[in-house]
């Protein structure tokens, strides 16, 4: 007797990072594209080692009959990958002031993606020649000159475009005047015709800050930069595209932010597809320990991680290995810590409009040990205000996904469907209102259950409710007084839907943004209140409140 | 074994040396001579026209060596603004007429830091070939230092304390063990040391004591270098023994540290002890995360499955073996496979 023969249909969706390598195996079973298995390694361990552990793992999963052709399907299997790219754009940025305009042209760098590896403005207490030192020697794609107002014709601009022309080698990378607008033909005559270009000022008078033309600017320039690499393929491009199509095809506006160890990416995508996104460079949980004051921000958010001087060394730990995994609590608390960090500072320069749907990607949320604590991460860091649905792209399987041709990326969304994303539960999150007064009263009504008595959530608590991967239920909020939910109320009730997750139905009245107690002690007390009511087992009526 | 170094020139340095030349640390490669501070050269006036017509006149590109008497500016017509010495043309402002010049100060010297042979020549660098062994850090702090390298430890996990430092220790790249006090690197620099190679420091004692260094740069009070190399993590972490044992083997060598690089040259060495990812049972490792970071072992087995941390962080882990007598469950990703040594030159 011959067994009939068993074929099957694999394809490896591939997401190499700069410190860990993610892959995932879909599958058709059954007629269905299904995530079959998925593993990540540190990226240095080697694709070999990557497909001998997924090849061990599908072993395991398999319908026996095809062990034995484990390899040949992988051999055949359709390959999708994006990746890291194999160094950012870096960028030399030179400004009048520290303060005003270099911090606008640094931070609008930074949200465009590039790499600042020299900040050199005038009243930095260096000596003419040290400055010209340090640029001489800085190695920079690309540079970046702001200083004046656009109401007068700032000398020390031109000496600060003087400084880099002086720096700068002819043809060695592209220069881009951010300052007063009367100077920008000056500025363009001291450098080789075409080298430089004059964008909109970020500061165009002390009050303003107008860093979006900057921005985008700098993120065309960044393209040609990275040109080299097929641009579908970077994670940067990838991910974002993912989540155009997402939206489109969902029907839901949709956030999707990747906290990688090098870099973080946010992309908004809406419901015709279109996506906004931004990529900061040293966005990455390995850049925490770069971030002004990063080490005593991320103590005072993680609470139980040892004081400023212990979370510096866990943060220069993890810039220096960012492939390594924390071992102890504390550690684990201070990388999650700065992951919120950072995801908050994404939104530094331009807040998140509501969205329908929050996905987190990177390691430090979707490898989260406990679901509960990639909510947490979410939640803290993001702030998403209103009734929004969580999820984590635990397989990273959407940057490979945005890596395909534009009519492919909806079709092999469609297809994954169920295994795209891993849901977490859907939170309400309030603002305003007075501290220790109602912030909203909610009742859930889930069909087939009886209704729950209406829960009453303070302002500064957490309350959790269960709410199973799958069930939808009804809410009905009425807000206290004072307290806004981001859209306009019309009824002193409000009725949403929700989703379940693996975590539940968070009703968040902690605020936008989140108040901490100054005291030490106390802030404490209160960060420990929030991890344990997201972390508790949950019972059948499981709530918990801190 | 060698390789490449590269030292960065500035715009206008002159090259002293050529292809083929050998040069020893403390060697100057090439000149230059740093702006000083600018001051404002009329140009308008002298050419006698408006500030802004006065543009046109330019002979120079801001970011231009002047020779001394070099023409600034000229009319065409006989009116010609030279500059007085030689000087780094800045810009000019078309409201005042006026040219921005930095007079260019006496030659300084640009030194490799490194012994080795010239392999190329370039208007923006200079290539040598170092014949020695490279060690690179996680992590440092300072400019390029030379000296020889001197064992301040007994033992890879001991502190480098200040009272280990005396004036034996001047010129010379000590060794130090798991840590260096902020009163270590203070005494240090103070002693004239050019250098600290360790196993393990702490970050905010390394911030302090690079904000005194840049302070004391402002002031004027720093003119010899200092750097420090951090090899293994930061926190108190041991150096590797077998990477102690290899620097114990070349104690007095001639040695180059890059702190910002965070590399170490050591001349006529064999390799130090080499490391890799992803180890297999049998092979020596080096931790790098807490609990165990800096401690090394043998790595007995591999578990068949992910294993949880503490943390509560599942990964593959393996048993390690570690040479203090503990037996731990280690994260594969914290483990580094150390290659074995293969003996040293005498």
């Amino acid at each position: 007797v011959t067994q009939p023969l068993l074929d099957a249909e694999l394809a490896l969706l591939v997401d190499a990072g700069s410190a860990w390598a993610k892959a995932a195996v879909i599958g058709r079973v059954r007629g269905r594209w299904r995530l079959v298995t998925h593993a990540a390694q540190p990226t240095a361990w080697g694709a070999s080692e990557l497909r001998a552990t997924l090849t061990a793992r599908l072993r395991g999963a398999a319908d026996p009959r095809l062990a034995a052709r484990i390899d040949d399907l992988f051999a055949g299997a359709n390959r999708i990958e994006c990746h890291t790219a194999k160094r950012p754009g870096r960028l030399a940025v030179v400004a009048v002031s520290r303060e005003v305009s270099g911090s606008a042209a640094r931070r609008a760098a930074e949200a465009a993606g590039w790499d600042v590896v020299e900040l050199v403005t005038l009243d930095d207490g260096r000596s003419l020649s040290d400055r010209l030192a340090i640029l001489q020697t800085v190695q920079v794609d690309a540079w970046l000159v702001a200083g004046g107002f656009d109401d007068g014709r700032s000398p020390r601009g031109m000496d600060a475009a003087a400084l880099v022309a002086s720096a700068r080698r002819p043809g060695a990378g592209a220069v881009v005047w951010a300052g007063s607008v009367a100077l920008a033909d000056e500025v363009r005559a001291l450098f080789e015709p075409d080298a430089a270009t004059a964008v909109a000022n970020p500061r165009p008078d002390h009050r303003r800050e107008e860093l979006a033309p900057l921005r985008t600017h700098l993120q065309e320039l960044l393209r040609h930069v990275a040109a080299a690499e097929r641009e579908t393929n970077l994670s940067t491009v990838a991910m974002p595209r993912a989540i155009g199509a997402l939206a489109r095809t969902s029907g839901l506006r949709v956030l999707g932010v990747d906290v990688g160890a090098r870099t973080a990416i946010r992309a908004t995508g809406d419901l015709d597809g279109s996506v906004v996104s931004r990529v900061h460079a040293r966005g990455g949980v390995a850049g925490a320990i770069g971030a002004p004051g990063g080490a005593g921000r991320v103590a005072r958010l993680a609470g139980d991680a040892g004081d400023e001087a212990a979370v510096a060394d866990i943060l220069q730990t993890i810039r220096a290995r960012p492939a390594s995994v924390p071992q102890l609590p504390e550690e684990l608390s201070a990388t999650q810590a700065a992951a919120r960090m950072q995801l908050a500072a994404l939104l530094d320069d331009d807040p998140a409009e509501a969205v329908d749907l929050v996905i987190g990607a990177g390691r430090t949320i979707a490898a989260a040990p406990r679901p509960a604590q990639a909510m947490r991460i979410l939640l803290d860091g993001l702030r998403p205000l209103g009734v929004t649905q969580l999820a984590m792209d635990v397989a990273s399987v959407l940057g490979p996904l945005g890596s395909l041709d534009d009519d492919e990326i909806g079709e092999g969304i469609s297809l994954l469907s169920d295994d795209l994303v891993a849901p977490l539960g859907t939170a309400v999150v309030t603002r305003g209102g007075e501290a220790g007064r109602m912030a909203m009263r909610v009742t859930v009504h889930r069909p087939g259950w009886p209704a729950f008595a209406p829960i009453e959530v303070r302002v500064g608590q957490l309350h959790l409710v269960p709410l199973a991967r799958g069930q939808r239920a009804e809410l009905t909020i009425e807000l206290g007084s004072g307290v806004s939910i981001g859209a306009p109320r019309r009824s002193p009730r409000i009725h949403a839907g929700a989703t379940g997750g693996s975590v539940g139905l968070v009703l968040d009245a902690r605020g936008v943004p989140m108040g901490l107690p100054k005291r030490g002690d106390d802030r404490r007390a209160v960060l420990a209140g929030w991890r344990d009511a997201l972390q508790r087992e949950l019972g059948p009526l499981g709530e918990r409140v801190a | 074994m060698s390789v490449i170094h590269r030292v960065r020139l500035p715009i206008g340095a002159t090259p002293l040396v050529a292809v083929g030349h050998r040069v020893e640390p403390a060697e100057v490669l090439a000149t230059r001579r740093p702006p000083l501070t600018g001051r404002n050269l009329p140009v308008a006036s002298i050419l006698r026209r408006s500030a802004a017509d006065a543009v046109e006149c330019l002979a120079a590109r801001p970011g231009s060596i002047l020779d001394a008497d070099a023409t600034l500016a000229t009319d065409g017509r006989g009116r010609t603004v030279h500059v007085p010495e030689a000087c780094l043309y800045l810009g000019y402002d078309s409201n005042e007429g006026t040219a921005l010049v930095a007079p260019l100060g006496p030659p300084e010297p640009i030194l490799g830091h490194v012994r080795g042979e010239v392999t190329t020549v370039d208007h923006d660098e200079i290539e040598i070939r170092v014949s020695g062994a490279l060690v690179t850090g996680i992590g440092g702090s300072g400019a390029a230092v030379h000296g020889e390298l001197r064992l301040a430890v007994h033992d890879p996990g001991d502190e480098l304390r200040a009272t280990a430092i005396d004036t034996g220790a001047t010129r010379r790249i000590l060794v130090g063990g798991s840590r260096a006090s902020a009163e270590a690197l203070t005494r240090a620099r103070a002693m004239g040391v050019a250098g600290i190679v360790v196993g393990g420091v702490l970050d905010k004692e390394l911030r302090d004591f690079e904000a005194t260094q840049r302070r004391r740069r402002e002031v004027g009070a720093e003119r010899g270098g200092f750097a420090i190399v951090v090899l293994e993590g930061y926190g108190k972490v041991g150096i590797d023994p077998a990477l102690f044992d290899w620097f114990r083997a070349n104690d007095g060598r001639m040695a180059s540290l890059f702190g910002d690089e965070t590399r170490l040259y050591v001349y006529d060495a064999d390799p130090s002890p080499a490391r890799r990812p992803l180890p297999r049972p049998g092979d020596r490792v080096v931790a790098h995360r807490r609990p165990h970071a800096g401690l090394a072992g043998e790595l007995v087995r591999e578990l068949p499955g992910p294993h949880a941390t503490a943390a509560g962080v599942a990964a593959r882990s393996a048993l390690v073996r570690f040479e203090d007598g503990r037996t731990a469950i280690v994260p594969l990703a914290n483990l580094d496979a150390a290659e074995p040594v293969r003996g040293t030159r005498g």
